[in-house]
C-alpha cells in the first residue's frame, strides 16, 4: 500500500502518512484534500475522465485496484434491479442463466463495452419486469432493517459486556490501593511485630485473590441460535400471564349407526348372564390383563352390526 | 364394525346383475386390448367368455379351499375368509385371463396369512405348495403388491365368524334352545359353502352368519324365528325384518345351488387359458422373462426410453396370435 498515490497531486502515502483515496462511481481515485478541492461545489466531473460526479458519492477506496470499487458501484446499480430470486425461477438452469445474464452486464459496464447497448438492455429489463423487481425491492427492504436491528442489539451487548469488564477492573485496582494503604497503617500504628503484620496481609491478598480468580464472565443473553433468553424480559415485567382457553373435556365419540339393534352395554353383560356361556379367563389370562367381557361384548356386536344391511 | 368398513362402503354390492357387469366389463376389456387383430367369431373362439371365467374361477375357489384345508401348520378360519375375500375382489376387477387365478389364489392366501396375524413365513408358506417352491415364493412376492394395489389396500375383512360366536352366546342366553353347540355342524358346513357363493359380496357378515344359523336349525329341526322376530327385530319394525328375511333367504339359496363345475369342461377351458393369457404376466414365458431382466436393467439405466414398454406390450400379443 506504500505506493498508494493521488493522480492528479501525486501525493503518497509516505509522504502524507493520513492519505486517504476516495472512489467514485466511474473508478478513478482521487485523494482526500483533491475531493475537497475539486468538488467544493458539491459537484464537478471526473479528471481523469471527465464524467460528471457528486460529491456525495465518494467513498473511500478499500481496495488497491479501482477497478474493483467501479465493479462493485456498477454491481450495487446492476442488483438493484436486478433482483429476481432463485424463487422466482422455473428451473435452476434458467436462474443460472440469469446469473449469468448479470454478469456479463456487469462485465461489459465495467470495461466499457457496448455501454449503451447494455444500458439499452437494463432498460429493457427494467421494463419487462416493473412488477417483480418493485415486490423483491420491498421484500429485500424488509429483510435488511431485520438485520440491521439484530445488529444493533448485538452492538448494545457488546457495549454493556465491555462497560462491566471495565467497572470490574476499576473496583480491582481501587481494592488493591486501600489493601496496600490499610497494610501502611498497620505497620506505622500497630504495636506488633511487622513481620506477622506482614504475613497476615500476604494471606488475605492471597485469598481474596482466589476469590478473584472467576474472571468477570460476561454476560451471554442468548442462544448460540440468536434466540435471546427470557430472563430480561421477566426481569421487567413481572410474570407474563399465560392465557389459559377453558379446560379440556372429555366428550364421548359419537356411536355410529351401527345398521342393527343395539348390543347389550358392557354392565348388561356381565348381569344378564352372557357371561356364563363366554369361557371364563384364567388365571394367568387376568395378569396379562384380559378379561373375557370385551370380546363377549364385541363378538355380540359383530353380530348385531349390520343385520338392517340392505342394499 | 361393519357399518362403517370400507367392506360395506365399497365391496358390497347391490345385487347379482352389478357383479356380472363388472366381470364381464373386465372380460370385454382384456379381450378388446389385446384381440385386436383377430376377428369377431375367432375372438370368441380365442378368448375365454364371461361364462368360462366364472366357471374357472369356481374351480379355483374349490383349490382355494382345498389348499387351505390341508394347510400345514392349520389355517384359522378366518384366514381362509379373508383369502376368499380377496380372491373374489381381485377377480370382479381383472380378467383370469390376465393374471392366472392359480397364482392370485396362493398370494391371496399368503396375504391373509399376514392380515389376520397367522405368522408364516414365505418358506412355511410355499412348503405346503407342489412343485417348483422357489419359483412359487418368487410369484407370490411379485403378485402380492399388485394384489393389494388391486384391492385398493381395503385389506380389513370382516368374517360371519366372530357374528355367529354372537348369536350363539345371545341364543343361550336369551332362548330357551336345548343345547345350541349342536347347530355347530351345520353352521361350519353352511359357511364353508358360502364361501363358493358370491353372498359375501352381496350380503353384510351378520346376516350371513344368520343365515347359517336358521339354517343350522333347521336341520336340527329346530325353529328360531321367534328369536329373530321377538328378540332381534322386537324394535326394527317391519320393513327391516322383511329386507333381512329375503337376505336370509337369498343366501340360503345360493347356497342350496352350489355345485362343483364339471371337471371336462374345466379342463378345456384352462387349456384355453393356457393360449388365450396375457403372456406378460406369465412367469413361464420369454415375455415375462425379458420384461423382469429389463426391469432389473433399469435399475442400473434409469433413462430408459417408455417406448421400450410400447412395443414389448405389442411384440407379446402378435407371439399369442401366432400361437
Amino acid at each position: 500500500m506504500d505506493d498508494q498515490a493521488c493522480p492528479r497531486c501525486k501525493t503518497t502515502k509516505y509522504r502524507n502518512p493520513s492519505l486517504k483515496l476516495m472512489v467514485n462511481v466511474c473508478g478513478h481515485a482521487l485523494c482526500e484534500s483533491c475531493v475537497d478541492l475539486l468538488f467544493l461545489k458539491g459537484s464537478g466531473s471526473c479528471p481523469d475522465c471527465n464524467v460528471p460526479l457528486r460529491r456525495s458519492n465518494f467513498r473511500v477506496q478499500l481496495f488497491e485496484d479501482p477497478m474493483v470499487e467501479k465493479e462493485i458501484d456498477i454491481r450495487k446499480r446492476v442488483l438493484k434491479d436486478y433482483n429476481k430470486k432463485e424463487e422466482d425461477f422455473a428451473t435452476l438452469r434458467e436462474y443460472n442463466d440469469y446469473l449469468e445474464e448479470i454478469e456479463t452486464i456487469i462485465y461489459n459496464l465495467t470495461n466499457n463495452i457496448d455501454v449503451v447497448g447494455t444500458n439499452k438492455r437494463i432498460e429493457q429489463y427494467k421494463k419487462d419486469n416493473k412488477e417483480l423487481i418493485m415486490k423483491n425491492k420491498a421484500k429485500i427492504g424488509r429483510e435488511e432493517i431485520e438485520l440491521e436491528e439484530i445488529l444493533e442489539i448485538e452492538k448494545q451487548m457488546e457495549e454493556l459486556r465491555r462497560a462491566e469488564i471495565a467497572r470490574m477492573e476499576q473496583e480491582a485496582k481501587k481494592q488493591k490501593i486501600r489493601e496496600k494503604e490499610a497494610l501502611i497503617d498497620e505497620l506505622m500504628f500497630a504495636e506488633g511485630d511487622a513481620k506477622d503484620i506482614l504475613n497476615t496481609f500476604a494471606q488475605t491478598v492471597a485469598s481474596n485473590k482466589q476469590e478473584e480468580v472467576l474472571p468477570p464472565v460476561p454476560k451471554i443473553t442468548q442462544f448460540s441460535t440468536g434466540v435471546k433468553f427470557t430472563t430480561r424480559g421477566l426481569e421487567q415485567t413481572p410474570m407474563v400471564t399465560i392465557e389459559e382457553g377453558p379446560l379440556y373435556r372429555y366428550e364421548a365419540p359419537p356411536v355410529p349407526d351401527r345398521c342393527g339393534p343395539d348390543p347389550p352395554s358392557l354392565h348388561e353383560i356381565m348381569t344378564q348372564g352372557y357371561l356364563r356361556h363366554v369361557k371364563a379367563e384364567t388365571e394367568t389370562e387376568k395378569a396379562g390383563g384380559y378379561s373375557s367381557q370385551l370380546p363377549c361384548l364385541r363378538a355380540l356386536q359383530d353380530a348385531l352390526a349390520g343385520l338392517y344391511h340392505a342394499s | 364394525m361393519f357399518s362403517t368398513s370400507s367392506q360395506r362402503k365399497f365391496w358390497t354390492f347391490g345385487d347379482e346383475n352389478e357383479l356380472v357387469c363388472l366381470r364381464e366389463k373386465h372380460n370385454l376389456q382384456f379381450i378388446l386390448k389385446h384381440g385386436v387383430h383377430i376377428d369377431e367369431y375367432q375372438r370368441y373362439n380365442f378368448f375365454l367368455t364371461p361364462d368360462e371365467e366364472r366357471l374357472l374361477l369356481k374351480q379355483y375357489e374349490l383349490h382355494l379351499k382345498e389348499f387351505c384345508k390341508r394347510f400345514n401348520p392349520p389355517m384359522p378360519k378366518g384366514v381362509v375368509g379373508t383369502a376368499f375375500h380377496y380372491f373374489k375382489r381381485f377377480y370382479l376387477y381383472n380378467s383370469s385371463m390376465d393374471y392366472h387365478p392359480k397364482e392370485i389364489l396362493a398370494t391371496c392366501v399368503y396375504l391373509a396369512c399376514k392380515v389376520e396375524e397367522f405368522n408364516v413365513s414365505i418358506g412355511q408358506f410355499v412348503a405346503n405348495i407342489k412343485g417348483d417352491r422357489e419359483k412359487a415364493s418368487d410369484i407370490i412376492l411379485n403378485n402380492e403388491l399388485l394384489l393389494m394395489q388391486q384391492l385398493n389396500y381395503h385389506l380389513t375383512i370382516h368374517n360371519p365368524f366372530r357374528p355367529v360366536e354372537g348369536f350363539l352366546i345371545d341364543i343361550k342366553t336369551r332362548c330357551t334352545l336345548a343345547n345350541p353347540e349342536r347347530l355347530r355342524g351345520g353352521i361350519d358346513e353352511f359357511l364353508e359353502k358360502v364361501f363358493l357363493t358370491d353372498a359375501c359380496l352381496l350380503y353384510a357378515p351378520s346376516q350371513i352368519a344368520l343365515a347359517a344359523v336358521l339354517h343350522a336349525a333347521s336341520k336340527e329341526q329346530e325353529n328360531l324365528d321367534s328369536y329373530v322376530t321377538e328378540m332381534l327385530f322386537r324394535d326394527a319394525g317391519p320393513d327391516k325384518l322383511a329386507i333381512l328375511i329375503e337376505a336370509v333367504r337369498k343366501i340360503r339359496s345360493m347356497v342350496k345351488m352350489v355345485e362343483s363345475p364339471a371337471r371336462e369342461r374345466v379342463r378345456i377351458i384352462e387349456k384355453k387359458l393356457d393360449r388365450c393369457r396375457n403372456q406378460e404376466n406369465n412367469p413361464d414365458s420369454e415375455i415375462y422373462k425379458r420384461r423382469m431382466r429389463e426391469a432389473l436393467d433399469e435399475d442400473d439405466l434409469p433413462y430408459t426410453s417408455s417406448n421400450n414398454r410400447m412395443s414389448l406390450d405389442t411384440s407379446g400379443i402378435s407371439q399369442v396370435s401366432n400361437s
